[in-house]
């Protein structure tokens, strides 16, 4: 065999388990999903094509539209607030003091339960039927009867954005300390010695340091890899009224419980532009050299 | 004061951090719903009732959930640390011409929601005769663990210093087993450490492909077994038990080793 010939070989047999993965299970059906939306397919029922129709009867649709401006809400939200208790915690977990791995390794603990379990644990404190947070309430004397969380729009949604905030604040505080410590103590030091203050130094020196961290952590987390729609689905399956329903949660809805395949993966299909435009920006940040 | 600031911080955020995981302890030593509808629901009420531990060990269920649990998170582990170390480990060191751009294109599946695939991936495994059965889980996880994997391991071996490492052994004619088990696992371990714990943490997190390809009690994991029951609001007792004893070592034992290997996120973001 020539070494260019071997050399093919050898890269093509590394790279197939990669690829049979990422063209199986990712590339076929997100090819499968963009047929199907062009159908009118059901559960059971392969369907026939249809055009765009399902978009069209998309974008007229005022639940569809409510979901769009939910989970802009809940996902906009959570962000914000696990960006910056990721970043705090990274700043507070730099220095080295005693006992610094049982708190860091304790801190993960909400990202590394299941999320099942987290959702109907947060669900029952947050009950008004003698739930956890309701009865420091009263302990406390903050509310003179049970306030029900779940029970109305604005206090699910916070409720809901603060499950995802405490599950998902780990990996921001994970990625954000690995990017802290790529930034050299002779670099922070020389810094210093230039008569940079504290804000100085994270204004110019940390953050650029965290941006590729902090980006990487909101593409894994706006995505829903970690999780949204078990929160959303288990904590107040879309209620009270729809008034919590994400786009994941409504497509979900819609196709297995509705029945309608076509219709549900159009739902959750119509986001994904959003989200690309958003990556293209993240990937000039990531994938450097 | 910053130290001060900084300390009742940390505090603070363990305290809301742990809250709820005591509370799930609590209930799952507590007989029938009391512990839940009566009272302060953050002591224990009576002495702690241990049925629930018990009755999962006469569980065959549980049994059953825990193997599936084993083998779909071991699996999912060990497809996807050996799948994107072989990628990154070409990609980085045999240096194809468009190494960068299929990088970037494995990055950029996380673009696509699991909402958009869980759907399809249904109709796929159907097809294949695998929907309700553990190997549907085990084929679609590792597809959300390699292109991450893929993209430290690719950083790691690109690194100064390792690259020159693995030029020169090449160069020497380095080949097989031997040159895997003492250059390439060494220098790879704690990346392979830090892609395991992203793997336990995928397949954790995920309840959409676990709510979607499996449907009956007996395919399912801990995860889907405790959804599958409900959650018993007369006894949730057996359901936080399951979970505890069947998530918390893995969970605990990967948070333990979380700040050793993170050293692999910091290759790879690193600004230096």
């Amino acid at each position: 065999m020539t070494p260019v010939a071997r050399h093919r070989l050898e890269l093509a047999l590394l790279l197939s388990p990669a690829l049979f993965f990422v063209l199986g299970v990712i590339a076929y059906p997100l090819g499968l999903a963009i047929w199907l939306s062009l159908t009118d397919a059901t559960i059971g029922e392969t369907g026939r094509f249809v055009g765009l129709t399902q978009y069209r009867f998309l974008f007229s649709d005022p639940a569809y539209r409510a979901a769009l401006l939910h989970t802009a809400e809940y996902s906009g939200l959570a962000l914000a607030c696990k960006l910056v208790l990721g970043t705090l915690l990274a700043l507070a977990l730099l220095p080295r003091f005693r006992g610094r791995r049982l708190i860091y390794a304790l801190l993960l603990l909400p990202l590394l339960f299941p999320i099942v379990m987290d959702s109907i644990t947060w669900y029952f404190l947050f009950s008004d039927v003698h739930g956890g947070i309701n009865s420091i309430l009263l302990m406390l004397g903050l509310v003179r009867e049970q306030y029900p969380f779940l029970g109305s729009g604005v206090s699910a949604m916070l409720s809901l954005v603060a499950v995802n905030v405490w599950h998902g604040t780990p990996l921001f505080t994970m990625l954000a300390l690995a990017a802290l410590r790529s930034v050299s103590r002779d670099h922070l030091d020389s810094a210093r010695l230039d008569g940079a203050g504290s804000l100085a130094l994270f204004r110019y020196v940390q953050l650029p340091a965290l941006v590729p961290a902090l980006t990487l952590a909101g593409l894994l987390s706006v995505l829903g890899t970690f999780g949204d729609y078990a929160i959303v689905h288990l904590m107040t399956a879309g209620g009270p009224g729809g008034e919590t329903q994400i786009i994941s949660s409504l497509a979900f809805t819609e196709a297995l419980r509705g029945g309608d395949l076509a219709g549900g993966i159009t739902t959750a299909l119509s986001v994904v532009p959003v989200y690309l435009a958003g990556l293209l920006l993240v990937l000039r940040l990531l994938v450097r050299k | 004061m910053r130290s001060v600031i900084r300390v009742a911080g940390l505090g603070l955020a363990l305290l809301l951090a742990l809250a709820p995981f005591y509370w799930m302890a609590i209930v799952s030593l507590s007989a029938g719903a009391e512990q839940i509808t009566l009272g302060n629901p953050w002591v224990l009420h009576a002495a702690p009732y241990f049925g629930n531990y018990l009755d999962l060990f006469r569980s065959a269920r549980f049994g059953r959930w825990m193997l599936n649990t084993l083998i779909v998170t071991g699996g999912t582990v060990a497809i996807g640390v050996a799948a994107s170390l072989a990628a990154g480990y070409a990609l980085a060191s045999l240096r194809p011409r468009r190494a960068h751009g299929i990088v970037t294109v494995l990055m950029a599946t996380y673009v696509i929601p699991q909402t958009v695939l869980a759907l399809p991936l249904l109709v796929e495994m159907s097809s294949l005769h695998l929907a309700d059965n553990p190997v549907a889980l085990l084929l679609a996880y590792p597809g959300l663990v390699i292109p991450f994997g893929t993209w430290v391991f690719w950083n790691l071996f690109s690194a100064d210093g390792i690259r020159e490492l693995i030029e020169q052994a090449r160069l020497e004619g380095a080949r097989g087993i031997g040159y895997l088990s003492d250059l390439i696992l060494p220098v790879a371990l704690p990346a392979i450490a830090a892609v395991a714990i992203f793997g336990v943490a995928i397949v954790f997190s995920d309840y959409l492909y676990l709510f979607t390809l499996i449907t009956g009690d007996q395919a399912t994991t801990v995860m889907g077994g405790v959804e599958t029951t409900n959650v018993d609001v007369e006894d949730p007792g057996f359901a936080f038990a399951a979970m505890l004893l069947g998530a918390a070592p893995a969970a605990l034992v990967c948070a333990w080793f979380a700040e050793r290997y993170s050293g692999a996120f910091t290759r790879a973001l690193g600004a230096d």
